[in-house]
């Protein structure tokens, strides 16, 4: 067990884009967000029960924002005048999870409500949100859980590689949770940090699959028998074409890949020695000196 | 031949009233001031933005550690040396981190001598440095005085003779702790040498500047500093962490690279016989025996751990996330504006980590306007590389 004054804080981001989860309460009507909202709640509470030092946060990642639910910054300077309403939990709960559930609920209704969504951006600023939550865990150990809903976006591979690379720095280890479609970047996210990649088969038995698989923490799954490691493709896809290449052939200046060799390259327009076969010069024989 | 610029030395320039520094407030409390300079220390950095300059990504480096008997010397604790090689240590991971394909070899100087303890090598050769593995080898080393142009013939067969691609940059950095070297041959003649091979030689001396030393470095374009205390010389080895920029010799190539795949297989499954690792047969500690591993797609040798070298068929072999983890040093981040608490109009909330903004400044993205905390700014710069709210408002990489 961790000691008693070891404070260990679990972030959880939930995707919440508007657009997958309006198509997915039209093809599965009894999986909705406020389902899966229900299930992280759940989730949530356990790990506060866990341990008396344990920290919560939840980031909801939307399409144009990522917004803490949970620490929310205007409860905090309306705590004293709450204090009434927080001590009626109906049916008698804790109260710091009942004020928890309470502050999770009001905050994705304020959300979901105030923001309207443009017709170009449709897709989860995963990486910002995990960009904040990185910042938020900096004193303290920390893990981050992601339930992803809608599919990857590749225009955030660079930003999702710089988040991933200073997660392992800090020894921060990235869970992921997918719902639907197979996400490769969550995939290399868990593979770098040590965490756990798991595609769940029954979204309905979402709260089951928390609890059981990414509840325990980093010291205690070494006990556990959890979902096996997935196969990671880690080959790179050569700027030209998009095609995933074995060999390829990379600029010494920019870094770019190319699966065919050419003379200038693209990203940085540097023109490249090619290298020709190596002349051998005849030796020439040293006359003696004249004695 | 003294083209160097006029520079006053300390002795010559007068006194600063260092003790002008301390200010009391009213109570006659030091505790403003004390926080004042705990603040700038945190924010102390080498801020060297190249800009828009060519870097040298894939760097080969060679560490030249003096062990001559000034190295005994209490002026770091415990003693000189012990402190070098931890702060060794530290330096090689961090090198590693943010150059994943370079590589890096070690050579030190003892009784007038020069000896290559390991050869050039990436991350994951089997002769990986360590602390422990280095203190051993070190325990028994001072010794009278110190040689460094031993080390330069020794450095130079082993940089020409490795036909070193001209795309890499061919760096040497010399901790060097003696006032004295022992030199066979004309020092000068060396440096000509050196230059002609287009060697980048850099020094951290230990005890005072020497001028040899600071030819040197002059002459070939590195960079001399001699260390005030421990923590000036971990910033100075972290100053030498980051890729320098290129010299304008140095060609650009394309270089070929494989991607190999990881190949798991479990017990179970009846196609995976267990094999060797290319990369053990050195090691005889063990049998070696794997399921899985990384198989060059050129001649399906096996590795367990990337980057490296195919031992068979000399193919580099990396994976996508190594070179993705040099990219922040082509794009650069700017620094934030500092602005004081006060003039700060905006919620008085740090966008990144929520926490509320308590300390005398704040920081500004030049970009998207957020505002940020210390801590939040230091993250940002050294580990993050990219502003958490310019994410959120574009949605391009």
């Amino acid at each position: 067990m961790a000691s008693e004054d070891e404070v260990s804080l679990l972030v959880v981001v939930v995707d919440v884009n508007p657009i997958w989860w309006g198509q997915q309460a039209q093809r599965e009507p009894e999986f909705t967000l406020s389902k899966c909202l229900d299930s992280v709640m759940v989730m949530g509470n356990s790990h506060l029960v866990m341990n008396r030092t344990n920290k919560l946060a939840i980031i909801a990642s939307h399409c144009q924002e990522s917004h803490f639910l949970y620490p929310s910054k205007h409860w905090k300077a309306g705590d004293a005048a709450g204090d009434d309403a927080v001590s009626s939990s109906r049916d008698g709960k804790y109260e710091v999870l009942a004020v928890t559930n309470d502050q999770i609920s009001e905050e994705v209704r304020n959300l979901m409500a105030r923001t309207e969504v443009k017709g170009h951006q449709t897709d989860t600023l995963l990486a910002g949100s995990l960009a904040k939550a990185l910042c938020s865990g900096q004193e303290m150990k920390s893990r981050i859980l992601v339930i992803k809903a809608a599919e990857d976006c590749a225009l955030q591979y660079m930003n999702f590689m710089n988040v991933i690379f200073a997660a392992q720095k800090n020894s921060i280890v990235i869970d992921a949770c997918v719902l639907a479609t197979d996400s490769g970047l969550l995939q290399q996210a868990c593979d770098i940090t040590g965490g756990l990649y798991l595609k769940i088969p029954q979204k309905s038995a979402l709260a089951q699959y928390l609890l059981w698989v990414f509840l325990p923490d980093a010291n205690q799954r070494s006990q556990l028998v959890l979902p096996p490691p997935v196969h990671v493709d880690y080959r790179a896809a050569c700027f030209c074409h998009r095609n995933l290449i074995e060999i390829g052939y990379v600029c010494s200046v920019c870094l770019s890949i190319f699966c065919n060799f050419s003379p200038i390259c693209t990203t940085c327009e540097t023109a490249f020695k090619i290298p020709l076969p190596q002349m051998v010069k005849p030796k020439k024989k040293k006359l003696k000196p004249a004695t | 031949m003294d083209e160097e610029p006029e520079r006053t030395k300390r002795w010559e320039g007068g006194y600063e009233r260092t003790w002008e520094v301390l200010k009391e407030d009213e109570s006659g409390s030091l505790k403003a001031t004390v926080e004042d300079i705990l603040f700038k220390d945190k924010r102390k950095r080498v801020f060297e933005n190249y800009g828009q300059v060519r870097l040298g990504m894939m760097r080969h480096l060679f560490v030249v550690i003096d062990t001559s008997r000034t190295m005994e010397d209490q002026d770091l604790k415990p003693n000189r040396l012990t402190s070098t090689l931890k702060l060794m240590e530290y330096f090689v991971d961090e090198y590693f981190d943010q150059n994943p394909i370079s590589q890096i070899g070690i050579i030190i100087t003892k009784n007038k001598r020069a000896e290559k303890l390991t050869d050039l090598a990436g991350e994951f050769s089997p002769r990986r440095i360590t602390a422990v593995w280095l203190l051993k080898h070190f325990s028994d080393s001072f010794c009278a005085g110190s040689s460094i142009s031993h080390g330069w013939p020794r450095l130079k067969q082993s940089v020409s003779n490795r036909h070193m691609p001209g795309h890499t940059s061919r760096e040497v950095l010399v901790i060097f702790s003696s006032l004295t070297t022992c030199d066979p041959s004309n020092i000068y003649d060396l440096i000509k040498t050196l230059k002609g091979l287009k060697i980048r030689v850099s020094v951290i001396g230990l005890s005072a500047e020497v001028r040899v030393c600071t030819i040197l470095t002059r002459e070939t374009g590195g960079t001399y500093h001699v260390i005030l205390d421990e923590t000036h010389f971990r910033e100075l080895l972290t100053f030498h962490v980051k890729p320098p920029p290129a010299s304008s010799s140095s060609e650009c190539s394309l270089i070929r690279m494989g991607f190999p795949q990881h190949a798991i297989a479990s017990v179970s499954d009846q196609d995976s016989k267990p094999s060797f690792s290319m990369s053990h047969l050195d090691n005889s500690s063990g049998p070696g025996l794997t399921l899985g591993g990384y198989y060059c797609p050129q001649c399906r040798a096996k590795y367990t751990e990337l980057p490296v070298e195919c031992k068979v068929c000399g193919l580099t072999l990396v994976s996508a996330p190594h070179l993705a983890r040099s990219f922040h040093h082509l794009f650069p981040m700017d620094a934030f504006q500092e602005m004081p608490l006060e003039e700060f109009e905006g919620e008085r909330f740090c966008e990144a980590c929520q926490g509320e903004l308590k300390d005398k400044s704040v920081f500004i993205c030049s970009v998207c306007s957020s505002a940020f905390c210390v801590e939040c700014d230091l993250f940002i710069h050294d580990t993050l590389h990219c502003c958490p709210s310019c994410i959120h408002s574009q949605s391009t990489s």
